[in-house]
């Protein structure tokens, strides 16, 4: 679900991904896993990726979300939602009784 | 510095060249990819650092062992077959590497082997009624059941009749379809769970 969220604004590569969910949520994905993730992603048809020649000298492997791969973080993302509020409320008496 | 810079991109090349024969299994396009994309990493990784060779190591171990990696790759590859496929024994197999990588996949594999050993059993003892016709069967005996041919039947008698054969092989099918189904249904589901995609993601 992570991965597939942080390509929804725009195209990325691994590196970028990795990059840009630590940034933007403190999520540390290993390395060895982040690529056999993204492969898998791609077989199941919600990636599409293309190389892209760059001046780094050597080409990148960008990666974007499919109509298929959107509906599917969409889904993921309201699961998340509905999982996250659930605990909140389960929590909510044990940060309440911090306060007193 | 260029010795630094050789002896950094030595280790690069010594760990694609593991890589690829890790990925023995692999495809040669998509091997291919995957040799470019980690080797672009390296390189996009190490690009802006000034001790380009701990850069590198430290990139590696990051990856993880190239053996490792490519066990990864092999699962994830496989789980996505799999789970298009009713093959038990494919089914089984991916489990049990599944099985090496979290508490799912372990759970799968448990429920595979005694799915499909029952159904397996189920089977023998089916082949085994026309053999020994008045000595396998369903036995009932001092509040027990017992299934197949009884040590001793003193005080037992068999349940089923002519009906043994029938019901036999139809609850042998129906734990080998179910089984399946459970597995596929288990490999399928796993990247829609969103708990279990971050468990797996967070460090």
């Amino acid at each position: 679900m992570a991965i597939l969220s942080s390509l929804w604004q725009s195209r990325l590569y691994g590196l970028e991904i990795l990059r840009s969910l630590l940034e933007r949520s403190q999520l540390e994905v290993a390395e060895g896993t982040l690529y056999p993730i993204l492969s898998r992603l791609k077989s199941e048809g919600l990636l599409q990726s293309e190389w892209v020649e760059a001046e780094a000298g050597h080409p990148r492997k960008y990666y974007w979300l499919t109509a298929a791969g959107r509906r599917r973080a969409r889904e993921m993302a309201e699961t998340w939602n509905k999982f996250a509020a659930s605990l909140a409320a389960l929590v909510e008496p044990v940060l309440g009784g911090k306060q007193r | 510095m260029s010795t630094s810079a050789q002896t950094a991109d030595n280790g690069i090349e010594t760990y694609l060249a593991r890589l690829d024969a890790a990925l023995a299994g692999v495809a040669l396009p998509e091997k291919d990819e995957i040799l470019r994309e980690i080797r672009a990493h390296v390189l996009d990784s190490v690009a802006d650092s000034t001790d380009r060779d701990a850069a590198v190591d430290r990139v590696l171990r990051l990856l993880g062992a190239p053996e490792q990696l490519a066990e990864r790759y092999g699962t994830e590859c496989q789980l996505t077959r799999a789970s298009g496929s009713f093959s038990p024994w494919l089914l089984l197999r991916t489990s049990w590497r599944w099985a090496r990588l979290g508490m799912i996949g372990t759970i799968a594999f448990v429920l595979g082997l005694l799915g499909y050993s029952l159904a397996l059993g189920l089977t023998i003892t089916l082949l085994l009624k026309p053999v020994m016709p008045s000595r396998v069967g369903l036995w009932l005996g001092s509040g027990n059941l017992f299934l197949g041919v009884p040590a001793n039947r003193a005080g037992m008698h068999e349940v089923l009749g002519q009906w043994f054969v029938p019901v036999v092989a139809l609850v042998a099918f129906a734990t080998a379809i179910g089984t399946t189904s459970a597995l596929r249904w288990l490999m399928r589901k796993r990247p829609r769970n969103p708990a279990y995609q971050v468990s797996q993601t967070t460090v």
